[in-house]
C-alpha cells in the first residue's frame, strides 16, 4: 500500500478538498481544516480567510458559525488588518463533532459595503444625535463545510489523552462519618465531564457535587482538569467496586481504559449507649409511663371537677332548703299541734290534705305517723 | 258537705272556672250575711262570678261601675220633685238588690263610699227622711285593682271594716285558663240554672247557726284577734312595732262566722282550729292597719297574721 501511487492520492486528497479558495463579489474567502474525517469529539480547527478584492469600497464583515446539535465549537482566534479598502480577516475555530456520519457546519457571513466618508463621520455628532456607520449589508450564502465523522468503539465515555488521578483521605471512619473522595482526569481532548461516575451498586450514601472543570483550548484541542468531589457515608463497612472508564484516543486512534480500583472502607461500629443523650433526653430510652401520668392527671381534673359542680349543687340545695324558712319551721316541729299551727298559718290550700290528717288526729282520734306526715309536707315543698 | 252547696258550687262552676277561694269566699258571705271586698287584676270573672250566683239563687243582682264622679245618689237613690202635683218621689237606687257587685269602688272618693257605710252595716238605706230595709240577703262584693295607684281612693278602714272578708284573687292556672278560652272562643259556657231558692239559703243559715264551736276555740279567736291589738302581751313583741291599729271587734265576729261557716261548708258540724286558720287571714288582711316601719320594710298583713298563728297556741 505504501508504494501505491493510487493510495497516496486517496490520502492527499481530504487534504486537497479541506482546502478551498472561494471567489465572492468583493472579496474572496478560504476555509480551511485540518481534518475532515475526524472522530467524534475529536478536535477540528477550522480557519476562514477574508481578503478584500474590490479597493473602491470599504468592506466590514461579520462571521459566525451556526449553531447545531451535530457538533459544539468555540472561536480560538481573529486577526484583523486596520487597512479599509484591503480587509483581510483570518478567523480560527476549534469543533467537536458530536455525531458520527456525515455532518455539515453552517456558515453566518453579512458583508458590510460603506465609504470613507461614512467611516469619518461615523462616530460624530453629539450625546442625543449619534450618527450610525452607514453601510449596506448584504448576506454571503457560504456552502456548507462537511466533515466524515467516524463513530467511536461502543462503550467509549472520554475522547483524548487522559490520565485519571483519586484520592481517599482515609479508609476508617465511624458510622455516617464522611468519607472524602475526590477522582481528577487530567488531559488533551474533549473535556472530560460525566453525568455519573460512582458505580450504581453499594446502598451506602453518596455525596456528590458540580464537578471543577478547568480548561484550555489551544490550536491543539483542549487541556482539561476535570475533578469531582465526592464523599461517601454509611453505618457499616461497605466496598466501592472499582470505577472503569474506557477512553479513546483518535491520535492513536486506540481506546484505552482509566480505572480507579476496589476500594474497601471500615465502618466502626457505634456504641449505643455513647450515643444516648443523657443530660436531654434520658426518659425516653426507659418504660414511658408518662401517658398514665398524663391521663390520670387528667382523670383527677375532670374528676375535681365534676364534684366541686355537684358540691356546689348539693351546697345549692342545702342553703335553699336551710334558708327557706317554712322547712326549717316544719323540721323544728315536735308534735301534731305545732305542725298543724305552722301548716295554719301559711294560709296556703296547697297543703290542705295534710292538714286535714292532722286535725283527723288531733281531734278525731285518727292515728296517723308525724314523721310520714312531716316527711311529706317536705317533699310538697322541695 | 251539705248536698245544696255541693250542687251550688257545680251550678257556679258552669260558668266560672277555677276561683275557688272567690267562690267559697262569697258562699261564706252569703250564709253569714257578710260582705266580700275582692283584691285582684282586671279579668278574673268577679262579674261572672257573681252573676252566677244571683242566676243559681235566683236573686237580683246589680253592677255599679265606680268612678270618680260618681255621687252617693247615684248608688242610693235620691228624691225626685215632681213639679205636676208639686210632690216629692223617692228612685231607688242599685243598692235595692240582693247582689251587689261595686266594681273598682276605690275608685270613688270617700264621700261615696261612705254611703255604703249604713247600708252594708244595717242594711237599710235613708233617703230624704225615709228609710228602707233592704230584702235579705243583701251582699256587697266590692272590687279593687291592686295595680292602679293613679286616681284611686284608698278604702276609709271604717268601711273596709265592714267587708266579711278580703279576698286577694289571682289568675286561673295554665289548665284553667286553657278551658277558659276554649269555652268562650266556643260560646259553651252553659247557663247556670236556679238550684236553690231563698228560703232554702236561708234553711241553711240556720243550719250554719247549730254547727257547734268549743269554748276554748271562741277564746282562741279572741285571743287571735286580741293579739294584734297588743302583741306584746302575747309574746309577740316582734310584731309589735309593725301593727297600728289592730282588728275590731267586727273582726272577732267575722272569724267567728267564717269559722263556722267553712266548717259547715267542709262538711263538719262542729269547728276546728284548722277553720280558724283557713279563713283568719281573708277576715284580718284588710283590718290590720300596718305601721309605717312595717309598710317601709315591705310586710305584709298577712305575715302579721301567721306569725301570730304560729305564735298562739292552738286548742
Amino acid at each position: 500500500m505504501k508504494n501505491n501511487l493510487g493510495s497516496a492520492y486517496v490520502r492527499l486528497l481530504p487534504f486537497l478538498l479541506s482546502f478551498i479558495i472561494l471567489q465572492a463579489e468583493d472579496f474572496t474567502y478560504t476555509f480551511n481544516a485540518d481534518n475532515q474525517n475526524p472522530y467524534v469529539k475529536e478536535a477540528v480547527v477550522l480557519t476562514l480567510d477574508i481578503n478584500q478584492t474590490n479597493h473602491d469600497v470599504v468592506l466590514l464583515f461579520n462571521f459566525s458559525i451556526a449553531k447545531s446539535k451535530d457538533y459544539t465549537f468555540q472561536r480560538l482566534d481573529i486577526q484583523e488588518t486596520d487597512s479599509y479598502h484591503d480587509a483581510k480577516i483570518h478567523y480560527v475555530y476549534l469543533i467537536y463533532p458530536l455525531t458520527s456520519g456525515d455532518i455539515n457546519i453552517a456558515f453566518n457571513l453579512l458583508k458590510k459595503v460603506t465609504t470613507d466618508e461614512s467611516v469619518a463621520y461615523s462616530f460624530s455628532g453629539d450625546r442625543d444625535n449619534v450618527k450610525g456607520l452607514v453601510t449596506t449589508d448584504t448576506h454571503i450564502t457560504l456552502h456548507p463545510f462537511q466533515l466524515k465523522v467516524k463513530a467511536l468503539p461502543v462503550g467509549t465515555t472520554l475522547v483524548g489523552d487522559f490520565k485519571l488521578t483519586h484520592a481517599v483521605k482515609k479508609h476508617k471512619a465511624g458510622p455516617y462519618e464522611p468519607l472524602p473522595f475526590q477522582v481528577s482526569i487530567k488531559g488533551d481532548g474533549y473535556p472530560p465531564l460525566l453525568d455519573t461516575l460512582l458505580p450504581k451498586d453499594g446502598n451506602f450514601t453518596r455525596f456528590t457535587e458540580k464537578p471543577i472543570v478547568q480548561s484550555i483550548a489551544h490550536m491543539q484541542g483542549a487541556q482539561s482538569t476535570v475533578t469531582y468531589p465526592m464523599a461517601l457515608s454509611h453505618n457499616k463497612s461497605f466496598t466501592l467496586s472499582p470505577i472503569v472508564l474506557k477512553a479513546f484516543n483518535p491520535k492513536t486512534e486506540k481506546s484505552y481504559t482509566l480505572t480507579v480500583p476496589l476500594q474497601h472502607f471500615d465502618i466502626e461500629e457505634a456504641d449505643v449507649n455513647s450515643l444516648v443523650d443523657t443530660i436531654d433526653a434520658p426518659a425516653l430510652l426507659r418504660e414511658d409511663w408518662s401517658w398514665l401520668k398524663t391521663l390520670l392527671s387528667y382523670l383527677i381534673v375532670f374528676g375535681a371537677g365534676y364534684l366541686t359542680a355537684l358540691s356546689w349543687k348539693w351546697q345549692k340545695k342545702n342553703r335553699s332548703n336551710n334558708h327557706n324558712p317554712l322547712i326549717l319551721k316544719i323540721q323544728n316541729c315536735k308534735d301534731t299541734k305545732a305542725l298543724l299551727q305552722v301548716l295554719m298559718a301559711t294560709g296556703s290550700k296547697h297543703f290542705t290534705p295534710s292538714i286535714e290528717k292532722l286535725e283527723a288526729s288531733l281531734y278525731a282520734n285518727s292515728k296517723i305517723n308525724f314523721n310520714k306526715v312531716k316527711q311529706e309536707i317536705l317533699e310538697k315543698i322541695l | 258537705m251539705n248536698e245544696q252547696i255541693t250542687l251550688l258550687k257545680k251550678e257556679l262552676s258552669k260558668a266560672v272556672i277555677g276561683q275557688e277561694a272567690m267562690i267559697e269566699g262569697l258562699l261564706i258571705g252569703l250564709l253569714c250575711d257578710g260582705h266580700i271586698l275582692v283584691e285582684g287584676v282586671p279579668g278574673l270573672a268577679k262579674t261572672t262570678t257573681i252573676n252566677a250566683l244571683s242566676h243559681a239563687l235566683g236573686l237580683d243582682s246589680k253592677r255599679i261601675q265606680f268612678t270618680p264622679d260618681l255621687l252617693p245618689s247615684d248608688i242610693v237613690g235620691a228624691q225626685i220633685y215632681n213639679p205636676k202635683d208639686h210632690s216629692f218621689s223617692i228612685k231607688k237606687g242599685p243598692l235595692f238588690t240582693h247582689l251587689l257587685l261595686a266594681d273598682e269602688i276605690n275608685r270613688a272618693p270617700a264621700k261615696v263610699q261612705s254611703a255604703l257605710l249604713e247600708v252594708m252595716q244595717e242594711r237599710q238605706v235613708t233617703i230624704a227622711e225615709e228609710t228602707f230595709k233592704l230584702d235579705r240577703p243583701f251582699l256587697v262584693m266590692a272590687t279593687q285593682n291592686p295595680i292602679e295607684q293613679e286616681g284611686v281612693y284608698a278604702l276609709p278602714e271604717a268601711q273596709l271594716d265592714r267587708f266579711m272578708m278580703k279576698i286577694v284573687v289571682h289568675h286561673n292556672s295554665e289548665e284553667e285558663e286553657l278551658e277558659i278560652m276554649r269555652k268562650a272562643a266556643s260560646k259553651d259556657f252553659e247557663e247556670v240554672q236556679a238550684v236553690l231558692s231563698i228560703e232554702e239559703l236561708h234553711a241553711l243559715q240556720v243550719e250554719l247557726d247549730k254547727i257547734h264551736i268549743d269554748e276554748e276555740l271562741e277564746r282562741y279567736i279572741v285571743q287571735l284577734i286580741a293579739s294584734t291589738r297588743d302583741p306584746a302581751r302575747f309574746g309577740l313583741e316582734s310584731i309589735a312595732e309593725n301593727i297600728m291599729f289592730g282588728a275590731s271587734p267586727r273582726a272577732s265576729i267575722d272569724l267567728y262566722k267564717a269559722a263556722k261557716a267553712k266548717a259547715f261548708l267542709r262538711g263538719h258540724d262542729f269547728v276546728t282550729p284548722a277553720d280558724i286558720g283557713y279563713v283568719i287571714h281573708d277576715v284580718l288582711r284588710h283590718r290590720i292597719v300596718l305601721s309605717y316601719e312595717a309598710r317601709a320594710r315591705g310586710i305584709s298583713a298577712d305575715e302579721i297574721i301567721s306569725t301570730i298563728i304560729e305564735t298562739l297556741p292552738i286548742p
